[in-house]
């Protein structure tokens, strides 16, 4: 796993079979997420991810705007994905602009249920949305 | 060996695919990709094929998390999975371990206890583990992946504990999609 982060600047994460591609923008405000999530201990992969938000959250001014193409994630991930959307809900609350932008394969109903069932507990804007199969 | 034992029993039971042994952290990723070819190939629906491999990797997952809360050597973290079809056709994924005969006893209440729920109050008590702090020092830690098991089968999930000789047990569950 290849790891690239520091104060104020992007992030990262090369993905493996069983952990997703991660990228964070800081100058755009833009954290993409795509593919499996399925490590053992998936805070190892997250705690990282978190960090980047929440120093986001108190440096930069800009709007974080999420964007998920995950297809699979464990028990252990969807946890972890529960803090990050907890965190994005408690900034929301203080009045930062943030928001989740959730694409998947119109096919994958599974995927677009777990998304509906985080969407359940956040009041920021939370988009879920089929794009057209290509893989 | 008798390999023709073996293959005939697997055949009889309707296994599609089996491995005992000590199960490690890239053998599960192997297996499971093995897994998703094979759903592919078989054309099963897409939601039935992502179940089946959610429910593997929880149930294997439980168990090497398991292995390593009790420092099991190589010889105790071992695992038999197996993932084939019931007679109505339906897809089971089944996975086998040696655990504590009290940690077995715990299991098997938990799972007893996760069987008399509703969908929705799956759901609720799913909703409610993932917001319990993170454990790695307690059965319940096995809870969350359960109650997603149970959640993405049609049937109650089975527990079987049989006890051994030495004070500890065979724990084996099945999920059927």
């Amino acid at each position: 796993m290849i790891v690239t982060t520091a104060m104020n600047s992007d992030i990262q994460i090369s993905g493996t079979q069983s952990t997703p591609t991660v990228r964070g923008d800081w100058g755009t405000g833009c954290l993409t997420m795509q593919g499996d999530s399925y490590p053992e201990n998936a805070f190892e992969l997250f705690d990282q991810i978190i960090r980047w938000i929440g120093v986001f959250l108190e440096q930069n001014r800009l709007p974080l705007r999420l964007e998920l193409h995950l297809v699979y994630l464990n028990t252990s991930s969807v946890k972890a994905m529960m803090d990050i959307f907890d965190l994005l809900e408690g900034a929301h609350r203080q009045g930062r602009q943030v928001s989740v932008d959730w694409r998947y394969h119109a096919e994958n109903e599974r995927i677009a249920e777990l998304a509906e069932e985080f969407r359940e507990d956040c009041t920021f804007p939370f988009a879920i949305e089929p794009k057209q199969a290509t893989s | 060996m008798d390999l023709l034992a073996m293959r005939e029993s697997y055949q009889q039971q309707r296994v599609m695919l089996c491995f005992n042994g000590p199960i490690s952290r890239s053998l599960i990723e192997e297996i499971g990709n093995a897994l998703r070819n094979y759903l592919d190939s078989e054309q099963a629906a897409l939601s039935s094929s992502m179940d089946v491999f959610a429910i593997y990797i929880e149930m294997t997952q439980n168990i090497r998390h398991y292995s390593r809360r009790r420092q099991y050597g190589e010889r105790d973290a071992t695992a038999i999975v197996a993932v084939g079809r019931d007679d109505a056709g339906r897809y089971t994924v089944s996975a086998g371990n040696l655990v504590e005969a009290d940690d077995g006893r715990e299991l098997a209440k938990m799972i007893e206890e996760i069987g008399e729920l509703d969908k929705t109050e799956l759901k609720q008590a799913y909703k409610r583990q993932l917001r319990q702090p993170r454990d790695t020092n307690s059965t319940r830690g096995a809870g969350l992946g359960l109650l997603d098991m149970a959640r993405k089968s049609s049937l109650p999930l089975q527990a079987r504990l049989q006890p051994l000789p030495n004070g500890q047990a065979f724990f084996s569950l099945t999920a059927t999609v």
